[in-house]
């Protein structure tokens, strides 16, 4: 058959790929190649069907195959492309394209594939090694520029040493220096040119480069030039210098902020480092005044249409007095006085003057007594931003000495007095409009929530919901107020209402990265997996979907930068990928979601294996934390914990540190229970290991890791989550001597596992070779071992006890003044070790592995703890719904609207709309109540025997 | 042979949110030019953009939408930063069209809540216009804008932009709703740039001209 010919049947199969029907393309691609056994491409084609059709087995054989001899036309190597990143092998595909190019080194394309290969690993120095080879073949000047870049990378990189650093800009200074065309000649090349100088601080080549008519013309085009030529500046500590141009930019109507920044640098450069002489000083106190001529005469021109000049003049006196230059606070007090009254209408004035708030005792008592000066005005929306800002900045100053609850109270009915007065100024907005009112709103929020870490009384969450709610009504669009409804529900254990404000604020793509946090952070306490309801686990996995478009595309941008010679997106891609891949939420999600998953699905081997690897993957990581806590507004006084704070459920977040614990008790659970061992951990692992992190502690043996108890790690725990970890490590240590004994030997595990895939695909493991595996096997005998079983002990003290422990936790808590958070926290962490300790035991539900190794006495103390465990959490089980019911009543609402008086005095706070808050809230918690004590009693069916 | 399996969106826009512009932006003193710190924007900003992205007229669009910006048209694209170093706003555009039609288009603005009435927007739209005719040579900029968004245009018109044409149903799927046709329908409005001597870009009847939105790129 001709080339034509073979052409005409491959296209069908491409056909059938695009429109993902691998089943066809499978049956097509077997008809070619009947006749062309040898095609590559066609194998490559299969292959591609095959992953995509999650044959993964079958796939790989097809791989190695292809693999074996070099591929080095187009087509079959575009398509493994696709194949080998499907398999996430992308140390086969760097090695792939290294063979291509090598067997052909005169192919450029060739050479940058190679090249991008190794972009996708990440692989910086074999990116560097293989542009310079390009350059040389080929004397083309971008590759030059891709070797700086790749010497740039792997200097960033975490594990570089600082002298390797060096090293490697030196060797990217050389490439620069070295290349036949001028930097200048394209804005990237000149930014890379720029970041190594300033790197290596070749302050003069910089200047040179900088001061060229060419660079200055650079420069004032490119901001992102422009950046790196004030940081050389900076560095250079040409404060002076950068300090006359800034003011000469001003002169000319320049406004941006970072001019300013210079001119009050230039002021204070005499007065830098650590020995000030008294010459410096006065130096110094001499260009104060100068600076402080200059900027109130440009704010004199500008009056209150700009706000730069008054905002450096706040900075300038704010410096001079914490560099000790002047003793007097009186004159940044009269500036301050002076800003609020220029820019108090806007938004924007407590932010601005927020950092000069801390004073002394008498320059304090002036500022107190200016804001109380200030008649408050609801005449036009200037005027209630002014109030606005006053009541912020007030409320901010408050000692810890003035506030009571008292105080609070009648803070918080000052703010919805005057919230209610400011929505009159709002009332014909059209729906999709933000109240101008609405931090006042927000103010009452804060102030309730402060009466309520006071008091502990709940019923001042109660009284903050439904303002907050009411604010929703007039301004729906709010997301501050959704945010910080969410914190609040989360509090009183209305789960769902929480969910339903959360979803209301419409977060996606990136922002689930974020933002997540504010719902899933220790979701197991409202999650009624158990009971088959997957809410939260849904939005697990939905909000960690962002991770899987991050490593299917971000890096296809890094290497589009590369080819459009975007050189100064690239570390910034780099970063931004690997912030996203090392993600501290999506991790803690992760681990979430597995405390769920156990919940509702079997515990078996499938389950336990997988998540095990994948655990241990995670332990690998260097992890970012892209947690955003900055979107809940605060305003609480500067004496007090932030309203992020306050408002965390049990009083603080999950960070590395309860990463890192919980994730320990799971991978030693996992690995007891599971046959995986490291040497069948290598067989069966079909993609690349991610990469590890560069961190000492990491590189220690991960049996030495699991041991290591910080106590910066601790902190994250919260009372109830220690008592699950001390008992979780007990058990391990009690049990890990059995496990270790009665687990079955590699071979063994390899063997069943080549059994299990030729009944699914007819094909053996690959990599696994079966005949020295038998012999081993046939050595050892049938797993017996050499050694004496180790002798059944009873359990310790720690692990018979826990289970009475929580159950006495509960009851105490029940008794106290507690929210239903908090109780379902203990409940469902009862329930967690309940399961823990399922899967500890796994391995000793299989009758004949008790008999073989005499472990009767074992399983024994086993069922004693097991019943015990299921006598409380049916106890709690039996509270839990008793207390839905209650939550549910029509007394707790009525209570829940008598809690609310302080407010309901305001005619639009009426009796109804308040009384059908508390309905919502009373569904909610027994809906949460009622589905937790059912789904343990569930768990308790499921492994109580 | 063409091997096509991953879909490159050259224009991954939902029609509807070609530019989310919300209106209290366009109440702005005319004399008033901004204070902050004006920058690139960085990848690395979508991790920080929240207070400008959870308002309801900022569409929050998957990570290639933006990594496309950067990499293409990264000199096209800024933010503003608070002295105190918050993000208080973006503008994300790019260059496009052959010919006379070569040109800047603003493809996205926004601003926070809380960092509105300073005029930042004016600021980063100049930059924009700066930019389009510094370094790419373009002979003008334009900008897509509902019909009905009257303080809008308005404030575009204030900055020197005029309604080159009228776009029909170019927000599409939103349906009919209150203000008719003028709800899906856009003005493109235009700006001349310093190449485009003879001011052809632009013209007087500009909303008697109407064109369907397969027309328009």
């Amino acid at each position: 058959m001709s080339e034509t010919a073979l052409e005409r049947q491959i296209r069908p199969i491409y056909d059938a790929l695009d429109h993902g029907s691998n089943k066809s393309a499978i049956n097509a691609c077997n008809k070619v190649l009947k006749k062309y056994t040898n095609n590559t491409l066609v194998k490559a084609l299969k292959a591609l069907a095959l992953t995509r059709s999650q044959k993964v087995e079958e796939a790989l054989v097809l791989c190695d195959e292809i693999l074996a001899a070099v591929v080095t036309d187009d087509s079959t190597l575009s398509v493994m492309t696709h194949v080998l990143k499907g398999l996430a092998r992308n140390s086969d595909m760097v090695a792939m394209f290294d063979n291509a190019f090598k067997q052909q080194p005169q192919s450029e394309e060739l050479g940058a594939q190679t090249f991008f290969a190794h972009v996708r690993t990440g692989n910086w120095k074999s990116c560097q090694q293989v542009a310079t080879r390009m350059h040389k073949q080929f004397q083309e000047d971008r590759y030059v520029y891709w070797a700086v870049t790749g010497a740039i990378l792997q200097a960033n990189d975490l594990g570089t040493a600082p002298n390797i650093r060096t090293l490697l800009y030196k060797l990217a200074h050389r490439h620069v220096t070295s290349c036949p065309t001028p930097s200048y000649m394209a804005v990237d090349r000149f930014h890379l040119h720029l970041i190594i100088l300033q790197e290596l601080q070749l302050w003069d080549e910089a200047n040179t480069l900088l001061e060229s008519d060419i660079g200055k013309s650079i420069c004032s085009a490119s901001l992102v030039c422009n950046e790196t030529r004030r940081e050389i500046w900076r560095k250079r500590g040409l404060y002076k210098d950068e300090g006359e141009r800034a003011q000469e930019k001003i002169k000319n109507n320049d406004r941006n902020w970072l001019e300013f920044v210079s001119v009050i640098d230039a002021a204070f450069a005499s007065v830098q480092g650590p020995d000030v002489s008294e010459e410096g000083k006065s130096e110094c106190s001499e260009n104060i005044a100068k600076t402080r001529d200059f900027l109130t005469e440009i704010g004199e021109v500008d009056g209150s249409n700009n706000r730069s000049a008054s905002l450096a003049l706040l900075e300038l006196e704010k410096n001079a007095f914490s560099h000790g230059i002047s003793s007097d606070e009186n004159t940044l007090v009269d500036s301050m006085e002076n800003y609020f009254s220029q820019f108090g209408d806007k938004t924007c004035c407590f932010e601005d003057l927020r950092p000069c708030v801390d004073l002394g005792a008498d320059a304090k008592a002036r500022w107190i007594s200016f804001l109380a000066s200030e008649e408050p005005s609801f005449a036009t929306t200037g005027d209630l931003q002014r109030v606005i800002n006053v009541r912020k900045l007030q409320r901010i100053s408050l000692a810890a000495s003035e506030l009571s609850t008292d105080k609070e109270s009648c803070l918080a009915s000052t703010y919805i007095e005057e919230y209610m007065a400011g929505l009159d100024l709002g009332s014909s907005l059209p729906v999709t409009e933000l109240q101008p009112a609405d931090d006042l709103a927000i103010l009452v929020g804060h102030a309730f929530v402060s009466l309520w870490t006071m008091t502990k009384d709940e019923s001042y969450l109660h009284n903050a919901a439904v303002v907050l709610e009411f604010a929703l009504t007039k301004s729906r669009m709010s997301f501050q107020i959704r945010l910080l409804l969410v914190r609040i529900y989360r509090l009183l254990g209305a789960s769902s209402l929480a969910l339903d404000h959360y979803r209301a604020i419409n977060i996606k793509q990136v922002q689930n990265d974020t933002l997540s946090h504010f719902l899933l952070t220790r979701a197991l306490t409202f999650s009624l997996s158990a009971t088959g309801d997957l809410t939260y686990p849904s939005e697990c996995i939905e909000s960690s979907q962002i991770y899987v478009s991050n490593s299917q595309d971000t890096p296809d941008f890094i290497i589009r930068a590369f080819t459009s010679e975007k050189y100064s997106q690239i570390p910034e891609f780099v970063s931004f990928d690997d912030r996203l891949e090392n993600s501290l939420q999506r991790d803690i999600v992760k681990l979430e979601h597995v405390r769920m998953r156990m919940t509702h699905e079997p515990i078996n081997s499938d389950l336990i294996d997988m998540e095990l690897i994948e655990l241990k993957f995670v332990f690998d990581r260097f992890h970012h934390d892209n947690r955003d806590f900055g979107m809940l507004p605060n305003y609480q006084p500067a004496c007090q914990p932030s309203l992020n704070d306050q408002t965390l459920m049990f009083g603080n977040s999950t960070g590395q540190g309860w990463l890192w614990y919980f994730i320990k008790i799971y991978i030693r659970a996992f690995q007891h229970a599971s046959d995986l061992d490291d040497i069948v951990e290598e067989k069966l692992l079909i993609g690349d290991r991610p990469k590890k992190s560069p961190e000492p502690e990491v590189q220690l043996p991960l049996r030495e890791r699991l041991a290591i108890r910080k106590p910066e790690e601790v902190a994250e725990l919260t009372a109830d989550e220690l008592q699950l970890m001390e008992w979780a490590t007990a058990v391990s240590d009690w049990l890990e001597p059995y496990h270790d004994y009665t687990r079955p030997p590699p071979a063994m595990v390899l063997a069943e596992a080549n059994k299990q895939n030729e009944l699914r695909t007819g094909l053996p493991l690959r990599g696994v070779d079966l005949k020295a595996l038998n012999a081993n096997a046939n050595a050892n005998g049938h797993a017996k071992k050499d050694e004496e079983a180790p002798p059944v002990k009873e359990p310790p003290q720690l692990v018979t006890q826990f289970f009475e422990n929580m159950h006495a936790r509960f009851v105490q808590l029940q008794q106290s003044q507690c929210l239903p958070s908090d109780l379902l926290h203990v409940a469902t962490l009862t329930q967690e070790a309940f399961l823990l300790f399922a899967v500890e035991s796994h391995r000793f539900k299989t009758a004949s592995v008790v008999k073989i190794h005499k472990l009767g006495a074992l399983v024994q103390s086993l069922k004693d703890i097991r019943s015990k465990a299921c006598t409380v959490l049916k106890t709690m089980s039996t509270d839990l719904l008793k207390m839905g019911e209650v939550a549910g009543s029509a007394e707790r609402r009525k209570s829940f609207v008598e809690s609310c008086k302080p407010i309901t005095d305001f005619p639009r706070l009426h009796h109804d709309f308040v009384l059908n808050i508390a309905k919502n809230v009373g569904e909610s918690r027994k809906k949460v109540l009622e589905g937790v004590g059912k789904g343990m009693v569930k768990i308790c069916t499921n492994y109580g025997q | 042979m063409l091997f096509s399996t991953s879909k490159h969106v050259d224009n991954p826009l939902p029609y509807y949110f070609k530019v989310s512009f919300h209106s209290a932006l366009s109440v702005l003193n005319v004399n008033l030019i901004t204070m902050s710190v004006l920058r690139p924007f960085k990848a690395s900003d979508l991790f920080r953009f929240n207070n400008i992205n959870l308002d309801v007229w900022t569409e929050t669009y998957g990570i290639t939408f933006y990594l496309t910006y950067l990499q293409r048209w990264s000199d096209l694209c800024f933010t503003q930063e608070s002295p105190r170093g918050r993000l208080q706003g973006y503008i994300l555009g790019k260059a496009e069209g052959a010919q006379t039609e070569w040109h800047g288009h603003i493809t996205a603005v926004s601003v926070a809540p809380e960092y509105r009435r300073l005029s930042l927007a004016r600021n980063m739209c100049q930059r924009l216009e700066f930019a389009s005719d510094e370094i790419y040579k373009g002979y003008f900029v334009d900008l897509y804008v509902r019909c009905n968004n009257a303080l809008a245009i308005k404030m575009y018109e204030g900055m020197g932009y005029s309604v080159y044409r009228r776009v029909r149903e170019y927000y599409g799927n939103l349906g009919v709703g209150k203000d008719g046709r003028d709800e899906e329908d856009a003005f493109d409005m235009r700006k001349c740039l310093s190449r485009d001597v003879a001011q052809r870009s632009i013209r007087c009847n500009g909303r008697d001209m109407i064109v369907s939105a397969h027309d328009v790129s």
